[in-house]
């Protein structure tokens, strides 16, 4: 098939149905590129039309929608991510989680700027796609291998040494509801389970090689923003500070911040915490940084541990180690490493892992669980001999393993605690805590995934990181709980759902106007600021009206009780931020009725979302 | 008695509460490493200050105001205009976050800043201490 040219986007979709073997190629609808952009954007308006209020997670027709965005693959800087998406089987709504590494600029290179997967094979599968040839292939040479040793046979079994993989471990293949899509080797798209979609349909791996270009509307100046971009990064001290310590030299300002969970967010301070710091990392066990597709900021690590005979390792984020090292009680920063280690190779989200862990430690504290429930094994805080052998429990849901692969929110309704889980619509809350920076309050309680981060940093706003004064986002007192910072934070969780529709890392931020240039120079669009901010909330509005056919209402909007207990010590002691002041000023920004949550008819028409109109 | 901050009686104020302070001790109790604070004008102070800490395992040993950049060699050097200062002291500028989005320009080891977040906290503490004269 001919593919129309379409600056900013190689201009087709692949589609897959596992169940029938069929693939066929679509062109892209360039309206829906102008409106949804790409990424998880895109993909949630193409579910939107393949999902209703009754698809279960598990069921064939719930799709997986591998999405790129208009500068992935291109010169840009850290535009180098990929998106998962589908409904998620840990939480029963919409689900997204987006990976670094090399596999989305190789998606696009192979020929595609998506792939929609539906159906379930009979038997294992991989899909391949070389040079804009896609084919499946017998994946049962792959089952049962890890996600790294996937990868590696994968390449071998297509003769394409250089081909890049996305893969699920064997927690995807068991079903686990947290399996995270791993790449390049410890790159994870891990939050929301999509590696247990991708399981649940027999589809191991996805290889893709290719040498193809994103054509662009005017290279010339594309260029000329990139190369701003490029010099004027030594002038971005977040983008430096993650570049020497990695993402887990946020470490000891979290500390100080009262934003690193301590004892399943229940301690505010706790000294050995700091040894987990990555500025540690860097000094006792990095071999060298390792960064993702044309990124300057190479905030990846390679580590090593040697008291697990590892020589090279993928060194563990910031939110690896706080939730497989502080939420636990963990101080060994070692013993952090192969615990992340563990979840890569397994293929599961270690956010989602150390959180049930640490709530499964503080019900065995609280008497809530037993020995007898665990299988004689005592799951105590600060253990990390335990947590290995947790983990693997889980990944292979042998024992209690098994309990603890549905996930927090099962685990604590299993056993009568539902009260004691820290998830927000089933999802584990991360590792920045909304005591710290009452922003995030809006962020989780509004996130389309249930508990994100990425759906709008304002830890990273009230820290000064990467500003966008064009859009009225500005860094302000962390703990204001106006309804002012409600609508601040509203914009920094349209802005970001935008960057996750680009498929842009967040740790890239060049600021508003040489995004926009860089983005109207791939596309040939003309955005302005103005549009930035209605795109955004298109997207939100749009995942927000899915997640409502779904069962979701306002009441879900609310953040764990465990959360409203002010801490006694710490950066953030005595805070609670005033939850409902928050979303009545970020209701009102994104135009969403405050009785019901939903945005309004107006709202929804002006976005040009009338289609969703009930 | 309020004190200019331009002044060598202010950071000599700010090295005697730093050397009081228990926090300020426990949180750099291993941290090495001299500061040079650069107060440069604008349109309420219309100089270029220099005010030389000195700062050793959780104590200040010295501090003074110098006449220029080369007369104390430091390891570290933080600019800023005097009402950005004016900010920190006084509360209303995060001290991570005015290095974040550079209104504080801050040179020198950055890997070695960043495990001391807490003690930079406890010297802004102590400068809010220090009766400060903004007229």
């Amino acid at each position: 098939m001919g593919v129309m040219r379409m600056n900013g986007y190689v201009g087709r979709l692949l589609y897959v149905d596992l169940s029938s073997g069929e693939l066929r190629d679509e062109p892209l609808d360039p309206e829906l590129t102008r409106s949804y952009v790409g990424g998880s954007g895109l993909a949630a308006r193409l579910a939107y039309d393949i999902v209703d209020e009754v698809t279960d997670p598990l069921d064939p027709e719930n799709p997986l929608i591998v999405m790129t965005g208009p500068l992935v693959g291109t010169a840009m800087p850290s535009a180098g991510r990929c998106s998962f998406c589908g409904l998620s089987p840990l939480t029963g709504i919409w689900g997204e989680s987006n990976t670094g590494g090399f596999i989305g600029p190789e998606l696009r290179f192979s020929g595609y700027d998506g792939l929609v997967i539906t159906g379930q094979s009979d038997t294992p599968v991989m899909l391949a796609v070389v040079e804009g040839e896609a084919r499946l292939m017998d994946g049962a040479g792959l089952w049962g291998l890890d996600a790294y040793e996937t990868q590696d046979r994968a390449r071998r079994i297509l003769d394409e040494p250089r081909a890049r993989v996305a893969c699920i471990g064997i927690a995807g293949e068991n079903g686990v509801k947290m399996a995270a899509v791993m790449n390049d080797h410890g790159r994870a798209a891990g939050r929301t389970g999509m590696g247990t979609v991708m399981g649940s349909k027999n589809l191991k791996a996805i290889a893709l090689r290719g040498g193809g270009e994103v054509p662009l509307a005017d290279p010339d100046h594309f260029a000329l923003v990139v190369r701003e971009i490029l010099g004027d990064l030594d002038e971005d001290m977040a983008a430096m500070a993650l570049r020497m310590a990695g993402t887990a030299g946020y470490v000891d300002m979290a500390l100080m911040y009262g934003d690193m969970p301590i004892r399943y967010f229940q301690r505010g301070e706790w000294e050995p915490a700091s040894r987990l710091s990555g500025v540690l990392m860097a000094e006792e066990y990095q071999k060298r940084i390792r960064a993702c597709y044309r990124c300057p900021i190479a905030c990846g690590r390679e580590t090593h541990a040697p008291r697990y005979g590892l020589e090279r390792v993928d060194g563990p984020e910031y939110e690896s180690v706080a939730a497989l090292g502080s939420l636990t009680m963990v101080d060994d920063l070692e013993g952090v490493i192969y615990a992340g280690h563990l979840c890569n190779v397994y293929g599961i989200d270690t956010i989602s892992t150390g959180c049930t862990i640490a709530l499964a430690c503080e019900m065995f504290d609280r008497g809530v669980l037993t020995v007898e429930d665990t299988g004689g094994l005592a799951i105590r805080y600060g253990d990390v001999e335990m947590i290995h052998r947790v983990i693997d429990m889980l990944a292979h849901r042998k024992g209690f393993g098994d309990i603890l692969a549905e996930g927090s929110a099962t685990l604590a309704e299993r056993f009568g605690v539902p009260e004691l889980a820290a998830t927000v619509n089933r999802l584990e809350i991360p590792m920045h805590d909304p005591r710290a920076f009452s922003g995030m309050a809006v962020t989780y309680a509004l996130s389309p995934r249930g508990a994100c981060h990425m759906q709008g940093d304002m830890y990273g706003v009230d820290t000064g990181q990467g500003p966008a004064v064009e859009l009225d986002i500005v860094p302000g007192n962390r703990f204001e709980d106006s309804e002012e910072k409600g609508r601040i934070s509203a914009r920094q969780y349209a802005w970001r759902n935008l960057y996750n529709a680009w498929t842009l890392c967040q740790f890239q931020n060049p600021g508003v106007e040489r995004l926009l240039r860089a983005a109207n120079a791939a596309t040939g669009w003309d955005l302005g600021v103005d549009d930035l901010l209605e795109l955004g909330k298109r997207l939100v509005a749009l995942k927000r009206m899915l997640n409502f056919r779904r069962g979701l209402s306002i009441k879900d909007d609310r953040l764990p009780e465990l959360l409203f207990d002010p801490l006694d010590q710490g950066g953030s002691a005595g805070k609670v931020p005033d939850v409902d002041k928050l979303l009545r000023g970020a209701y009102e920004e994104l135009g969403w009725d405050a009785a019901s949550g939903k945005p309004t008819r107006d709202t929804l028409e002006a976005l040009d979302l009338g289609f969703v109109v009930e | 008695m309020t004190l200019r901050l331009a002044s060598d009686a202010w950071i000599k104020e700010l090295s005697r509460r730093l050397n009081e302070s228990n926090s300020y001790e426990r949180a750099a109790k291993d941290w090495e490493g001299d500061f040079l604070f650069v107060v440069e004008p604008d349109e309420e102070f219309d100089d270029t200050a220099y005010l030389y800490l000195g700062l050793h395992h959780g104590k200040s040993p010295s501090a003074a105001l110098v006449n220029s950049e080369d007369e104390r060699e430091t390891e570290f050097v933080i600019r800023a205009p005097y009402g950005t200062w004016r900010e920190v002291i006084e509360g209303e500028l995060d001290p991570i976050q005015g290095i974040m989005t550079r209104r504080l320009r801050l040179s020198g080891n950055m890997m070695k800043v960043m495990r001391y977040p807490k003690a930079a906290q406890e010297i802004v503490a102590c400068c809010a201490e220090v009766p400060t004269d903004w007229s």
